[in-house]
């Protein structure tokens, strides 16, 4: 896949699926602006992983929910590397609050973060997409742009937002040679996260009569696992090859044959 | 089908598709909240009509995207008329912009109007209906939740979310008896207008893309809302009914019924 030598900016790169994707894109030799916003400890560790892999990262912080802060953020990446090739739209916020327990100030705080900030990154980059005349936009998403979680109405109000911003913007942008894709990962094990403000989607409670429950975990994997950062990672670097070109306006589901069940 | 003794609360009553589901569903014999940002003055018909018929009706002027305002207004209207039953949330903005040079203020007040609103009065109409076990929720979405419109992206982003909102609250108040779905309408007269674009080629010749070529009404809406409404519906839930006449399954150009 030719992807070396490209310059990729991913947003909430300090953990989970956002780390896993710049470690990758950095081992594939593109040059990558590892994104945090709250803790750099995680963009830290990303960057770290990429050095001693003898990659080429930088760290930016910004607040994704505030344009100024992601003008920012892209400036200084086009700076510093010479221009953004690959904008991966990652970081996202999930409050795992249910129907009646999200309120305004939630629902603007998600919206902003997850549906205009990913609009808002989309926007930032595309003038130095479009003087190359090429570009790749990754927009991570979800199962949940389609399927409801039962935990998070206004997350899935946000995924499914996404759906229709990576639809609209495939057909605008195509005239400049960016192809915007979305991938919708299912359960995806991104290790211990920390507890920030989200709660947990099953109580104490729940769990242990879950666990005293025999289960078996093709139940809900077919292929008998949960996903893992990698596997986004190198559906990533294909989308983000040159390979690709004729792909956009597409959405890829990566769950394991999970939704299928 | 009657909805006698049935609360039906239009979120935007002044519309086309308010006006009209407010007539079709009158005369099944419906009682009605209207929100009205004329204060009711564009529905001097409608509320004579329905103040001939002998139709309880109440007429607000609320901000539904404000959750004290709007659940105050549905306490008073308890009060007044009884809890809905009904909720047909039909509240639109579409605002004409490319994704490339949108304005930030008219991409938050595309979601506020036609996402936000939808999800505080899911709440505020979701808490009455889960306390009687019963409801309908109705959404008059577009078939933008489905297709780009290549001229109004924040306007389809909206309704992406809402379709979501739909499929969620089709599960958590389903478990409470409620039935949660969206209409998917579209294309009516003159929407190739309101959504030209520069480079999509959905609208060109849009009236002949429906199979039969005859383009449908705000009253075609407004008699499937009636459907979604009664008691023959009430298996149907958390589905997206696509009112298009055939519209979005168009292909081949030179198929297409011509004079």
């Amino acid at each position: 896949m030719t992807i070396s030598g490209k310059i990729a900016l991913v947003t909430g790169a300090g953990t989970g699926i956002g780390q896993g994707v710049a470690i990758e894109l950095a081992r594939r030799g593109v040059k990558v602006a590892v994104h945090y916003n709250q803790s750099d400890a995680g963009a830290l560790l990303t960057k770290r992983q990429i050095d001693e892999a003898g990659g080429e990262a930088f760290i930016v912080q910004a607040n994704v929910a505030d344009k100024p802060e992601i003008e920012r953020m892209v400036h200084s990446t086009a700076d510093r590397f010479g221009g953004i090739d690959i904008l991966v739209n990652n970081a996202a916020l999930q409050l795992n609050y249910g129907l009646f327990e999200h309120d305004e100030a939630t629902f603007d705080r998600m919206m902003s973060i997850n549906l205009k900030g990913y609009w808002q990154c989309m926007q930032a980059v595309v003038p130095y997409m479009k003087a190359k005349q090429a570009g790749r936009i990754i927009l991570i998403s979800s199962v949940h742009s389609k399927r409801p979680t039962d935990f998070d109405t206004v997350y899935a109000m946000t995924k499914g937002g996404i759906r229709m911003l990576a639809r609209e913007s495939a057909i605008e942008l195509a005239k400049y040679g960016i192809t915007v894709n979305t991938i919708e990962p299912g359960a995806v094990d991104v290790g211990k996260q920390s507890a920030r403000d989200s709660k947990p989607i099953v109580t104490a409670e729940d769990m242990e009569k879950h666990q005293r429950t025999k289960y078996n975990i093709r139940d809900k994997f077919p292929l008998g696992r949960v996903g893992k950062p990698l596997d986004v990672a190198n559906l990533v670097s294909y989308i983000a090859s040159d390979e690709s070109e004729f792909m956009t306006g597409s959405s890829i589901r990566l769950d394991g044959g999970s939704m299928h069940l | 089908m009657k909805l006698h003794d049935k609360v039906v609360f239009v979120t935007d009553a002044d519309n086309d598709s308010g006006r009209a589901v407010t007539k079709r569903l009158a005369a099944a014999g419906a009682s009605f909240i209207l929100n009205s940002g004329s204060g009711g003055s564009l529905l001097a018909d409608e509320l004579h009509l329905l103040r001939q018929a002998g139709l309880k009706t109440l007429v607000v002027n609320v901000d539904l995207s404000k959750s004290s305002e709007t659940a105050a207004m549905l306490d008073y209207a308890e009060e007044q008329l009884g809890a809905v039953d009904i909720l047909v949330f039909n509240s639109s903005f579409v605002h004409r912009a490319s994704v490339e040079d949108c304005e930030e203020v008219p991409f938050v007040e595309s979601l506020r109007v036609n996402a936000k609103s939808a999800f505080i009065c899911t709440q505020a109409v979701g808490r009455q209906m889960q306390q009687r076990q019963s409801g309908r929720i109705i959404y008059i979405s577009s078939i933008h939740a489905e297709k780009p419109t290549g001229s109004s992206f924040a306007f389809s982003v909206s309704k992406g979310a809402v379709k979501m909102l739909a499929k969620e609250a089709a599960i958590v108040l389903g478990r409470n008896g409620v039935c949660v779905n969206t209409i998917e309408l579209g294309p009516l007269k003159g929407d190739d207008e309101i959504f030209q674009s520069t480079f999509s080629t959905l609208y060109r010749d849009y009236e002949y893309k429906v199979p039969n070529a005859v383009l449908g009404t705000a009253d075609d809406l407004a008699e499937l809302v009636l459907f979604l409404s009664s008691d023959a519906a009430r298996y149907i839930n958390g589905s997206d009914i696509r009112l298009d006449g055939g519209f979005l399954l168009h292909y081949m150009n030179f198929k297409m019924k011509r004079p």
